[in-house]
């Protein structure tokens, strides 16, 4: 029972929504804490962390360790590509791509090592390729990507611990039904995205 | 009705509230800002949906472990499928037909206390998700706070759900029973309204 709580309280701290500023920079804060503010407060980010924390947390402990690495050198190398580039198209249609089969894969109580690989890196890359820090200074841009990578590397390692702490059954049916809603909304994100693509050209 | 669901229960609704966020201003891809409020509210304000909804989570909650968690997950993925049909224009005949059959057939099989295997209750359900739906999707409103909006939408279709199940779990009492089917059996009813209208 306490257990339950705790793992539901910590879901809750981690999904609490706020204010959806796109991706400015949080008013009146930058740096490396405003960098993971970012990571962590835009929803569909914020949605794709705890998709892929609560679905490695499925996994054996090793297993789930490796693909946590392959997350966050995969959300390494899109921060590097990202501050070089400026701007990558489409990386927010993959996130929610990868984020809509992980919310399945939840609801279906199914997390093979095999899809959790290639997920975890899609992820991360289209994560990093989807954070472009919107400031002039060069500094102020690697301080942001810096916070970033933090703050979704630390996100996913902690979700992931959790919910691999977390094996009760009541615990489990809550992350199905979570992993449900996950996809529900990715899916529904996505099909509105293309359908406002199409109608304004 | 195990110690577990009900800890599962309240879980949700934490979860469900938690997940409720205050403003939603950004995202908004042609400045129309519908946000959480507007998808939170766009299946509540559809009383042919709120009620076949409502009747997933009571049948669920009738027929127990799992169909009770497993009917409610069903429900919101086969609607998100449809509702990207009915986005993206696909066209669906006979929706609103299929709507008022879906209250028609969840009210009766409370009413009716019919206990099906589990894959035709999932089966059945996943179908009439299907009409839902496409029905929302045609009605979403296109350049809309899509993160918001789905949110709002997906977590009122949750917690009608939940309503449903919340007062299913009344079946473990005799008395309780009989309001859970009478109240199956008056969904059933309002469905044949619907279903007169949409002929």
């Amino acid at each position: 029972m306490k257990e339950l709580f705790r793992g539901t309280l910590f879901a809750c701290l981690l999904m609490l929504s706020s204010p959806a500023w796109a991706h400015a920079p949080i008013m009146g804060i930058g740096g490396v804490l405003g960098g993971a503010l970012h990571a962590l407060l835009i929803p569909e980010h914020g949605m794709s962390l705890v998709a892929l924390g609560v679905f490695l947390g499925r996994q054996q402990p090793v297993a789930r360790r490796w693909e946590a690495l392959a997350f966050i050198a995969a959300l390494t190398g899109g921060l590097v590509v990202i501050a070089l580039i400026g701007e990558a198209a489409l990386a927010a249609d993959f996130l929610l791509v990868a984020t809509a089969i992980l919310g399945l894969l939840i609801a279906v109580n199914w997390a093979p090592p095999f899809l959790g690989w290639p997920l975890a890196v899609i992820i991360g890359g289209a994560l990093a390729l989807d954070s472009p820090p919107e400031v002039s200074s060069t500094a102020e841009v690697i301080r942001m990507l810096i916070g970033s990578g933090l703050g979704a590397a630390v996100a996913v390692a902690l979700l992931a611990e959790a919910a691999g702490w977390f094996r009760a059954n009541g615990a489990l049916i809550v992350m199905r039904v979570l992993g449900s809603w996950i996809a529900a909304i990715a899916i529904l994100v996505l099909s509105l995205r293309i359908a406002t693509r199409m109608a304004t050209g | 009705m195990s110690r577990t669901l009900f800890q599962s229960l309240r879980c949700l609704i934490a979860l469900a509230l938690a997940l409720m966020p205050t403003v939603a201003l950004a995202h908004s891809e042609n400045g129309v800002a519908i946000d959480f409020k507007g998808g939170f509210s766009h299946p509540i304000f559809g009383p042919d949906h709120v009620i076949a909804m409502v009747a997933v989570g009571l049948w669920g909650a009738f027929l127990g472990m799992p169909a009770i968690w497993l009917l409610p997950v069903v429900f919101p993925l086969v609607m998100a499928f449809a509702g990207a049909l009915g986005v993206l224009g696909v066209p669906l005949p006979g929706v609103e037909i299929g709507i008022a059959l879906s209250a028609i057939a969840l009210g009766s099989m409370v009413a009716l206390a019919a206990r099906p295997p589990l894959w035709v209750a999932a089966l059945l359900v996943g179908a009439f998700a299907v009409f839902h739906g496409h029905a929302h999707g045609t009605e979403l409103p296109i350049g809309a706070d899509a993160v918001a909006f789905s949110m709002g939408f997906v977590v009122a279709t949750g917690m009608l759900h939940l309503a449903g199940i919340s007062f299913g779990a009344l079946s473990r009492w005799p008395a309780g029973r009989i309001a859970v089917r009478a109240a199956g059996c008056i969904i059933a009813v309002i469905g044949l309204v619907y279903l007169y209208n949409s002929l």
